[in-house]
């Protein structure tokens, strides 16, 4: 079967991924947004497996799992760990918007879904963050 | 507002050569030169060899599209005073191979909309008294395309992979989608409900910021599918229409 | 249209649909689904026991409760298959030749459902051993 799209070269400019999707100059908010969700996107799949993988200390009895729980309170740990927060809130509700929009729900109020959604993932962030730091 | 010296950073190159170049070229410049018009007089006084492309002027035609400063613009309708800095850079639009300087090959572009069939009817073909056909809000939609590849320029998904079907094609199906006059409107869908359709358009909207014809292409990929999600959860219900 | 449309025929517009579609709406519901999951798997863990769920004993305690193995178990699903169809999408958008993409379909397919079988298998043997 042919394909109806070809692919073109330009010898003049090779593709690049990275700055396709991250270089935001001249770019606008949504494209923000994208590139963000991109990032978490990696960061938390990364996290995932390494969280799975911490989790089999679990198998070994208490003494492996009570050193690490013992390092993961550490500052450097709990810093990791408003970074994952970050990740975490940010990549939820921004996901929120972009399944509506890419149904096609609510797509014209895309930009007001990113503020209002994101908005209050980082409201959660900053109490997270101070709860991670003080509880 | 007096004449200023404007320094033009402009994208340089040629078949064969190895790698692009940028040249700075000075020219004067009024509250009413445009980019275009600055790029025809370096080209007319400095450099003959300096090749751009255009046709009206006056942002109907589609063909002078570019990137100034970074962003997709039509170059005939931005003024080069009003961008505010004391050089302008300009680029080829992204996406589209460069033939030579600023133009780049719009053949990609055209067969997209060669296989969606160039349904288009221009806002301006109607008169205001006409009746707006039945299901459709007003006529200032697809048919405002000019077909200028700026969407496509700015896309984010196309700029790692250009056999995307891309913002205005997609844009373009939706349009015989929404009113099809006839004709059977299922092949397209399929067409874009692939790998390289509609669901490969991450939300970024950067089609929507960049197009200076309100055609608003971000927003009629998400009409699509719109449609094709209703359809799929009509099929998995046992209430999809075979065709 | 029909003239203009001559270059390819219906039937090969057509064929080109595939199951990216559903793909990405199984990708959407995930993670709306992942929104109340891992929403309740973090408020759990961190915010409901003093000091946020830590030491051996307290995990072990936590993963009895049939709920929260119900919860966690139904967590390793989604977020793996929300998460390697998120990795099929990047991939997809670096342009993959169509045998390169079937080669990564099958390996996430196998290891997807690797790391699910060891996520359950995990969630099973923590509540044997709180017994």
């Amino acid at each position: 079967m042919m394909d109806d799209i070809q692919p073109t070269t330009d010898p003049a400019r090779p593709k690049s991924p990275l700055r396709a999707w991250f270089d935001l100059r001249g770019r606008s908010l949504s494209t923000l947004a994208f590139a963000l969700n991109r990032l978490t996107a990696i960061g938390l799949t990364v996290y995932l497996f390494l969280h799975l993988a911490v989790l089999s200390l679990l198998l070994r009895g208490p003494d492996g799992w009570d050193s690490f729980v013992r390092l993961a309170r550490s500052p450097l740990f709990l810093t990791l760990d408003v970074v994952l927060l970050f990740g975490v809130v940010y990549h939820m509700f921004n996901g929120i918007r972009v399944a509506l929009v890419g149904m096609g729900v609510a797509n014209r109020q895309q930009k007001g879904l990113f503020y209002g959604l994101v908005g209050l993932a980082m409201v959660l962030f900053v109490v997270g963050a101070i709860l991670i730091y003080t509880k | 507002m007096a004449e200023q010296l404007i320094d033009f950073k402009v994208f340089r190159y040629k078949q064969g050569q190895a790698a692009p170049t940028y040249e700075t070229f000075q020219t004067l410049c009024d509250e009413n030169t445009t980019v275009l018009v600055a790029l025809q007089d370096i080209r007319h006084d400095q450099d003959g060899s300096l090749i751009l492309r255009h046709s009206c002027h006056h942002a109907s035609c589609g063909t002078c599209g570019m990137r100034i400063n970074g962003k997709e613009e039509l170059g005939c309708v931005v003024k080069v005073l009003e961008l505010g800095t004391s050089t302008v850079t300009v680029e080829p639009m992204r996406n589209m191979p460069v033939i030579s300087d600023l133009v780049v090959d719009m053949g990609p572009f055209y067969d997209r909309f060669n296989t969606v069939g160039m349904p288009f009817i221009r806002q301006s073909e109607f008169m205001d008294e006409a009746e707006i056909a039945e299901g459709l809000e007003t006529y200032t939609r697809c048919e405002n395309c000019i077909e200028c590849n700026l969407c496509v320029s700015a896309c984010p998904i196309m700029g790692s992979d250009e056999t995307y079907i891309g913002p205005a094609a997609l844009a373009a199906t939706w349009r015989v989608v929404e009113e099809p006059r006839g004709l059977r409107t299922q092949p397209l869908l399929d067409w874009v409900d692939s790998e390289n359709g509609c669901w490969r358009c991450h939300v970024a909207y950067e089609c929507n910021a960049a197009c200076p014809s309100e055609v608003y292409p971000g927003d009629k990929i998400m009409a699509l599918r719109r449609d094709l999600t209703k359809r799929k959860f009509r099929g998995l219900f046992g209430r999809g229409r075979k065709d | 249209m029909d003239s203009t449309m001559s270059r390819r025929s219906l039937e090969q517009m057509a064929a080109r649909r595939d199951r990216s579609g559903s793909l990405w709406l199984i990708q959407a519901f995930s993670g709306l689904l992942l929104v109340i999951i891992l929403g309740v798997h973090m408020i759990a863990h961190h915010f409901i026991v003093e000091g946020g769920l830590r030491d051996y004993q307290q995990v072990l305690d936590y993963v009895s409760n049939p709920v929260v193995f119900t919860v966690e178990a139904l967590f390793v699903v989604v977020a793996v298959i929300h998460a390697l169809l998120g990795v099929r999408a990047i991939i997809t958008d670096l342009r993959p030749s169509a045998g390169t993409l079937r080669a990564v379909n099958w390996v996430l397919v196998v290891f997807g459902a690797l790391t699910i079988g060891y996520g359950v298998y995990l969630a099973v043997a923590l509540q044997q051993l709180a017994g």
